[in-house]
């Protein structure tokens, strides 16, 4: 069926129009890099000013829309993706105002700006992008519903935007069952369909690389980075190091991953019989990097374990991401190393740092050919004794680790750690950085650790004979309480009274959020009905209980939009009730038949009926004809009687019980 | 026996049962379900658990909005149809009674016929369970007017669907002759007065008057419509109370319809004037002699339903 001809919006709908759709865009401006959301929030706002009372011209809106466009691909440096995907769908939602004067281009505007909080939701998922978006689909879909009113020739003028709101809310509430169905039952795909860009404004968590002296801003970035939930024992903050990306490359400046190919042999590891067994919650990163607690005894599901066990996921992490994980402290970890492995550990950028270099082989000369726990010893001892912790550090030149060991000698993870390995390699013992957290924060309110981005952490793993690979930590040597986050004055807010537990409980409402909502994906759907004893669902059972769940939530629809029809008088829905009760005798009482003529009609047929359905008519007319039931019967008794009348298809008596009945 | 479509035409009162409405997304709710299908394959595909319980909702409410569509028609029961009676070729107004349960908002439904005739669609809105619409048929011929299957629609609550359903009601509305547009003036009366004789060119013009919609084109006074800018009708002066006789055997000698189109206009004329008058048609009683609007009524019905030679 075509749609009739719309009629053009008056300027009140038009204005409730463009704020809806503002109302869906704000959220995803909040979003987008600083100059694009502003270059976008700026012609939006001229957009709606330029056209407040008339089109603007059609060659003025394509130079408009050709601008910005360009201007936007500029900005986000002509990278095709998600996120300019994202910032095109603003910069089209900020021009299309320019042209909607009609009811359909009204509507074909509110249609794109839903997609923006959809979109908004795509970049992140915090609480207030939650917030607003959902309020701008409320506001868009009460728009939508005053262009229906508007399509139908009957707007109520009277009705308030909060009518409408109430009413988009009463829709929305209807569709709940079906969409709350339909999302913990339809088939999760477990891994993406097409490529998960990495996200160009980038998240700045654990890289992939590390520079002495880059991490500054990390260290200072309070925002959560994992939380873990143990089953079993907890290790003691002390030994809480969460292994991330191990580090063997070094160019003289940057510290880099090795790319790993195929053909390495198992690792072998003994490890301690302490198993530690917890989940860890991953904030979204965007990468694959996953971290565990050193170290992992077997990669989860969905990820994988490099030679050196740092671990990767199969797919980047886009959303919150959780991970079962088992952990022990290895007590033999790679005992007999591979040369190729061995050589890969001792590399060395060539003509970088002299003075380490010097400085290691004095010491090897010293030790003896054998004594490299002597060496690793001497190090942590020199370290103890002259170096510092601070987060002020000067810009390192080219030899970062002389200046570091020689002139400076104060720094903090990652001067540590750089430069601890380069002087064990020259020394000739196999070392390499490991990144990752370390410590954590106990919320006792949730009962979890949760570990931030500030609690990055970088230190080393060095190669010692009959003992294969261990941690050593110079920066602990140091500070070990910058790093095992005892100190409490971390948390803004802590000197408050109830300050803390107040935090602990904010961050508890949202762990909680991301533990119903956000974390929920394919393995945790297989796992859905494990309380009831169904160890994981196939995806056939799961389509099979989605239909069911919809059909049901579709009754549910049906039977609650019904409910205000039924008729409110419970002797006038008996009587009904009872009329219907003869439609398989063909005898049913036609809507407009009076009592009287209809039990005459039953009685010509069904004689042995006749007198029950006498009197019940006779009593129901009394009741609604007359004043009430003679003999003072109640409301509730006649109620009763005739819910209890029922014509049996077989000649004989009715069946009658009538409770509480004396003649 | 509930069906779909009504293949016949239905006594009234007809209750719009729920087996009887159709619902199918609108050209934009295509676009909101391609909208929404954008959204879910996305979410799913960056597994965006925020962004897919937001498709989902806005699909849940979509789905509610297709009910709600519907439960806008169901159970709503048409009562009565009527219409005052036209002249064939003027729009017919006809009026439709509906009632419901009182416990929905049921207002703003569209109601226009299947296509079959160019209707201009009227608005049907119930208060407190009952209410009525309008809407306007053409007509071409005299005689019984059966009305077309109409339909009754609603896009609401989001504009995503047309729920729909057709009635046709089966009470035939009356459509009288078309007047002749032009012709003879009304015949001699007999009675106390003589009728003064009419010539039109002549200058026994009584007074000029505005042209009503219905008089002779010759009545018309062209020459001073012209200085005065609108169009004025000579009228004659015309003895009240003479007595017509409207006699179909008179105007033999035009054709059957042209026939009953000039009686018909001869009924006008004579009500315009306020002259008692009688008409006489084959295998009638004469009715009449009487005036004013029943009886012009039953004239005109006598005439319209004139068997079609």
């Amino acid at each position: 069926m075509a749609d009739p001809t719309l009629p053009a919006l008056d300027p009140r709908s038009r204005r409730w129009v463009l704020l809806s759709a503002g109302a869906c865009l704000l959220p995803l401006l909040l979003q987008l890099p600083a100059q694009i959301a502003v270059t976008i929030g700026a012609s939006a706002l001229a957009v709606a000013a330029l056209s407040w009372r008339q089109p603007v011209h059609g060659l003025l809106r394509l130079l408009l829309s050709l601008v910005l466009i360009a201007v936007v691909l500029g900005m986000s440096g002509f990278s095709i993706g998600r996120d300019t995907g994202c910032a095109l769908l603003a910069a089209m939602l900020a021009i299309k105002p320019s042209e909607t004067f009609s009811l359909r281009d009204a509507r074909s505007l509110l249609g794109f700006a839903l997609f923006a909080p959809f979109a908004t939701f795509l970049l992140d998922q915090g609480p207030l992008s939650l917030a607003l978006g959902l309020t701008a689909t409320l506001l868009a879909l009460a728009a939508l519903m005053l262009l229906a009113d508007i399509e139908s020739g009957d707007v109520r003028r009277d009705a308030s935007p909060w009518q409408r709101m109430a009413g988009t809310g009463r829709l929305l509430a209807l569709g709940l069952p079906v969409a709350l169905a339909a999302f913990w039952l339809f088939p999760r795909l477990s891994s993406p369909l097409w490529g998960v860009p990495e996200r160009a404004m980038g998240r700045p968590g654990l890289s992939d690389r590390m520079s002495p002296g880059d991490w500054i801003e990390l260290l200072d970035d309070d925002r959560p980075a994992l939380r873990a939930r143990f089953f079993s024992d907890m290790p003691r903050p002390q030994q809480m190091y969460w292994r991330g990306p191990v580090m063997w490359d070094f160019d003289g400046r940057t510290w880099t991953q090795p790319r790993w190919t195929a053909g390495w042999s198992e690792t072998a590891i003994e490890r301690s019989p302490q198993r530690w067994d917890y989940e860890i919650e991953l904030e979204p990163t965007d990468r694959r990097q996953l971290v565990a607690l050193d170290l992992p005894v077997a990669a989860p599901e969905g990820s994988e374990l490099d030679p050196d066990q740092s671990l990767k996921s199969h797919t980047p992490l886009t959303g919150i991401s959780r991970w079962r994980m088992q952990s022990a402290v290895p007590v033999r970890y790679q005992a007999a190393l591979p040369g190729q492995l061995r050589q890969y550990a001792l590399q060395l950028p060539a003509g970088y740092n002299p003075r380490t270099v010097g400085l290691a082989r004095q010491w090897r000369q010293e030790a003896g050919p054998l004594a490299d726990g002597e060496i690793v010893d001497r190090a942590l001892a020199w370290i103890r004794r002259d170096f510092a912790y601070t987060l002020d550090t000067p810009l390192l030149g080219r030899n970062s680790v002389d200046e570091f060991l020689f002139d400076q000698r104060a720094g903090f993870c990652e001067h540590f750690s750089s430069s601890f390995v380069v002087l064990m390699r020259a020394a000739g013992i196999p070392a390499r950085v490991v990144t990752g957290y370390t410590g954590g924060y106990r919320n006792k309110v949730g009962g979890y650790w949760l570990v931030r981005r500030s609690d990055a952490h970088a230190w080393a793993e060095v190669w010692l004979r009959g003992r294969g690979w261990v941690r050593v930590d110079p920066t602990a040597a140091v500070a070990p309480e910058r790093i095992y986050d005892t100190l409490q004055d971390r948390l803004p807010g802590a000197d408050l009274a109830g300050g803390r537990s107040l935090l602990d409980f904010g961050d508890w409402m949202r762990s909680g959020w991301n533990d119903f909502v956000l974390g929920f994906d394919a393995q945790r759907q297989q796992r859905l009905l494990r309380p009831l004893g169904i160890d994981r669902i196939d995806d056939r059972t799961l389509v099979l209980l989605l239909m069911l769940a919809i059909a049901l939530g579709l009754l549910w629809m049906f039977w609650f939009s019904r409910r205000n029809e039924r008729e409110p008088d419970p002797v006038l829905r008996a009587w009904h009730a009872l009329a219907r009760r003869y439609r398989h005798l063909g005898l049913e009482r036609y809507p407009d038949e009076p009592a009287g003529r209809w039990v005459q009609r039953v009685a010509a047929a069904r004689p042995e009926l006749a007198a029950q359905l006498q009197e019940l008519s006779q009593r129901f007319s009394d009741w609604r004809y007359a004043e009430g039931e003679p003999g003072g019967r109640s409301t509730r008794a006649l109620t009763q009687a005739l819910r209890a009348h029922r014509p049996s298809a077989r000649n004989g008596s009715p069946s009658s019980r009538i409770p509480g009945e004396r003649r | 026996m509930i069906w779909t479509r009504p293949r016949d035409p239905e006594s009234l009162p007809a209750r719009l049962h729920r087996r009887r409405i159709y619902v199918l997304p609108t050209r934009f709710g295509m676009f909101y379900a391609l909208l929404l299908f954008t959204m879910l394959l996305g979410a799913l595909n960056y597994n965006n658990n925020p962004a897919l319980l937001l498709g989902l909702m806005l699909a849940g409410a979509g789905l509610a909005s297709l009910v709600a569509a519907q439960m806008q028609l169901s159970g709503l029961e048409l009562v009565t149809v009527d219409a005052e009676p036209v002249a064939a070729g003027a729009p017919l107004s006809v009026r439709l009674h509906a009632r419901a349960a009182p416990g929905r908002a049921r207002r703003g439904l569209r109601l226009d016929d299947d296509g079959s005739f160019s209707a201009s669609p009227g608005i049907l809105n119930l208060e407190r369970g009952t209410g009525e619409g309008q809407l306007l048929l053409p007509t071409q011929q005299r005689g019984w007017f059966d009305l077309p299957k109409l339909r009754l629609s609603t896009t609401r609550p989001l504009g995503l669907a047309r729920a729909w359903a057709y009635v046709w009601p089966e009470s035939p509305l009356l459509v009288y002759p078309a007047p002749e547009a032009d012709g003879p003036p009304l015949p001699a009366g007999h009675g106390d007065r003589v009728q003064a004789r009419v010539n039109p060119s002549g200058d026994d013009v009584h007074h000029l008057r505005a042209y009503r919609s219905g008089d002779a084109r010759r009545t018309i006074a062209w020459k001073p419509s012209a200085r005065r800018d609108t169009l004025l009708v000579r009228e004659f002066e015309q003895p009240i109370g003479a007595e017509i006789v409207l006699d179909w055997r008179e105007t033999a000698g035009i054709g059957y319809e042209a026939r009953i189109a000039r009686l018909a206009r001869w009924i006008d004329d004579a009500e315009r004037e306020g002259r008692r008058y009688q008409l006489r048609l084959p295998g009638h009683a004469a009715l009449g002699p009487d005036r004013g609007t029943q009886h012009r009524h039953a004239c005109l019905r006598a005439l319209a339903l004139m068997p079609h030679g």
